[in-house]
């Protein structure tokens, strides 16, 4: 895999720069429920202005790591600075949007109500409340009782009431829970436009698909633990080639004098995976022929991103 | 803390559960405290009279539900049950936030638990004091009413023990809420807390004390004076009686005084806020 492993995570260390460049940073972030671990020494580094894919099975301490970061769970061990400040301080809280699991508003006030009371808990403008509404296509329904909303319409809700305080760092928390298809595309859609600019959003899902529609850069949680982190590109690794060609001893030997012995590897059919900038294919190609090969197939192979993240999890959950 | 205020009153106020609460207790206090007694007195049954003293009638009783006796009807009625009210509201307001797991959205904003929690406390006794008041109100407008119909003068306690009843009876409310508070927070829920609070106000402390105080008083009475209930009792019964014509009516001394009634429903007050707050600031919100 060419994408950053679980064991580079770890090993990495902060700097002076990552640090400045970072909204979320953890060192070391543990969750106990007595003997069981929730989360296991995570160092997440969130940078600011990107949507960052936080991706992982049901059960693989997301939402508990967001608890943290939100100071709603107190951390059996490690640091983190969210939005500056420690988590859950007035000072930290002042800057995130968040939404955790279901959004939970009053069921007996209307939506824009349960807006205006948000808005006096945070001392921000009531006329914040419409451009809010809008954002998220709300305000038809705004006036109606919350207890009536309809699944989408919640999350939008949540999403609306995140948005109020013009939040730095946006936490959301399986956005598309629970939402029918068109549903999950319109939040898709909102978390890219929230996203743009310099907002950073950090958004757990277990869903693969739309992490890879939406995200800059993901990080993957197995059990408690950080498996991989990187951009899509890098999770994925490098493109491979693949060569079907003859006579076997011609074509290794042009392979392995053109990119090295260790990235040509040939699989049980005969043919050969090459691990090389695609750029060279058509040069590859010549040079094959030239040295009498006969090529019959020459096709590039991009793993999957689901690929990957079986691979890191061992699960097909939620894919 | 003004932020914290401000949005837990505007939520209490739009809540319809608070207002059917205060609106039942009100109804309640009406029928039960003026209007069922006075039929019962104006018109009763027949052998009503055995069992009370010679020469007494429940006519006497009516003495009960005229004006200069409001104020003591008002504390030694309701200064118990009225208080169950008190305790649901305090369930209500904090126990809901467990329910509709709005405790997270609450510590999501921008205040710190602490800093909710006065908040939430300052708000639920504004509903409480307007409860407070509501009743001293309507036992006003129900014993002015009575008075009026059956043609009696309108003399009313005076204020200086008006003011001082509503007091007590906003601290024995005050006290009442901040136990549903606190089992709410306890519990994390309303049903369990509303249940518990019930059991001690209508069975437990009365149950253990009376049956027990019967046997040991020696022993039971020093105990039973750091109890709630019984100091609430103590401090609504430092108003005094009614007097009724042809029954020696003497109130018998409590075991302390008012003073003592006050202080000790204080340091449950303060208990209970401190409880709430310990409990809340250790507790991980995992709702």
């Amino acid at each position: 895999m060419g994408g950053v492993t679980a064991q580079s995570v770890a090993e990495r260390v902060p700097t002076d720069e990552a640090s400045a460049d970072s909204i979320v940073k953890t060192h070391g972030l543990t969750k106990h429920y007595g003997a069981i671990v929730a989360v296991d020494s995570l160092n997440l580094t969130v940078r600011r202005g990107e949507i960052y894919g936080f991706l992982g099975p049901n059960g693989a301490g997301k939402t508990t790591t967001l608890r943290m970061l939100l100071g709603l769970i107190r951390p059996t061990a490690g640091t983190s600075v969210v939005a500056g400040a420690a988590p859950g301080s007035p000072a930290s809280l002042a800057r995130i949007g968040a939404i955790v699991e279901t959004p939970a508003f009053y069921p007996y006030m209307s939506g824009y109500d349960n807006l205006r009371l948000l808005a006096l808990y945070c001392g921000v403008p009531v006329k914040r409340i419409g451009a809010a509404l809008d954002q998220v296509e709300l305000t038809p329904r705004a006036r109606h009782k919350f207890s009536t909303y309809s699944m989408g319409m919640k999350q939008r809700l949540g999403i609306a009431a995140a948005l109020i305080k013009e939040p730095e760092l946006l936490i959301l928390d399986e956005p598309t829970n629970g939402l029918d298809p068109q549903g999950m595309a319109d939040v898709r859609n909102l978390i890219i436009e929230l996203g743009k600019g310099d907002r950073t959003v950090l958004v757990s899902s277990h869903l693969l698909g739309e992490v890879e529609q939406m995200c800059t850069r993901i990080g993957v949680i197995q059990k408690g633990k950080f498996v991989a982190e990187g951009t899509i590109d890098e999770l994925r690794g490098a493109a491979t080639l693949t060569v079907r060609a003859e006579p076997a001893e011609t074509v290794t030997r042009v392979l392995t004098g053109e990119v090295g012995a260790g990235n040509v590897r040939v699989l049980d059919d005969g043919s050969f995976s090459v691990k090389v900038d695609l750029k060279r294919s058509a040069e590859l190609n010549r040079k094959l022929v030239h040295a009498g090969a006969d090529v019959t197939e020459l096709r590039a192979s991009e793993r999957s991103l689901e690929e990957v993240f079986i691979e890191l999890t061992g699960t097909e959950g939620g894919l | 803390m003004i932020r914290a205020f401000s949005g837990e009153l505007f939520k209490t106020v739009r809540r319809p559960a608070v207002w059917v609460c205060i609106v039942v207790l009100l109804a309640v206090a009406v029928t039960v405290g003026y209007a069922i007694p006075w039929l019962i007195y104006s018109y009763p049954p027949s052998g009503s009279s055995q069992g009370l003293p010679p020469g007494t009638t429940l006519a006497d009783f009516k003495v009960t539900l005229y004006p200069p006796n409001f104020v003591r009807q008002t504390l030694q009625q309701w200064s118990v049950l009225g208080g169950v009210f008190a305790l649901i509201l305090g369930v209500l307001l904090q126990g809901s936030e467990y329910g509709w797991a709005t405790i997270k959205t609450l510590y999501t904003q921008r205040s710190g638990r602490l800093e909710m929690l006065v908040g939430k406390v300052a708000a639920l006794e504004v509903v409480v004091l307007v409860l407070v008041l509501a009743l001293f109100t309507v036992d006003a407008a129900a014993s002015t009413g009575i008075a009026l119909i059956d043609g009696q003068s309108l003399s009313y306690p005076d204020s200086t023990v008006t003011a001082k009843a509503i007091a007590a009876m906003y601290l024995i409310f005050g006290f009442w809420s901040l136990f549903g508070l606190v089992l709410a927070t306890l519990f994390r829920q309303s049903a369990m807390a509303i249940g518990l609070g019930l059991a001690y106000a209508l069975v437990i402390e009365a149950l253990i004390f009376g049956l027990t105080a019967s046997l040991v008083p020696n022993v039971v009475n020093p105990i039973r004076q750091w109890f709630p209930l019984t100091n609430a009792t103590w401090l609504a019964n430092s108003f005094g009686q009614a007097r009724i014509r042809g029954l020696q009516t003497a109130t018998p001394a409590p075991y302390a005084d008012a003073t003592h009634a006050v202080l000790v429903l204080c340091v449950y007050l303060v208990a209970f806020a401190v409880i709430t707050a310990w409990l809340l600031r250790r507790r991980d919100v995992t709702s």
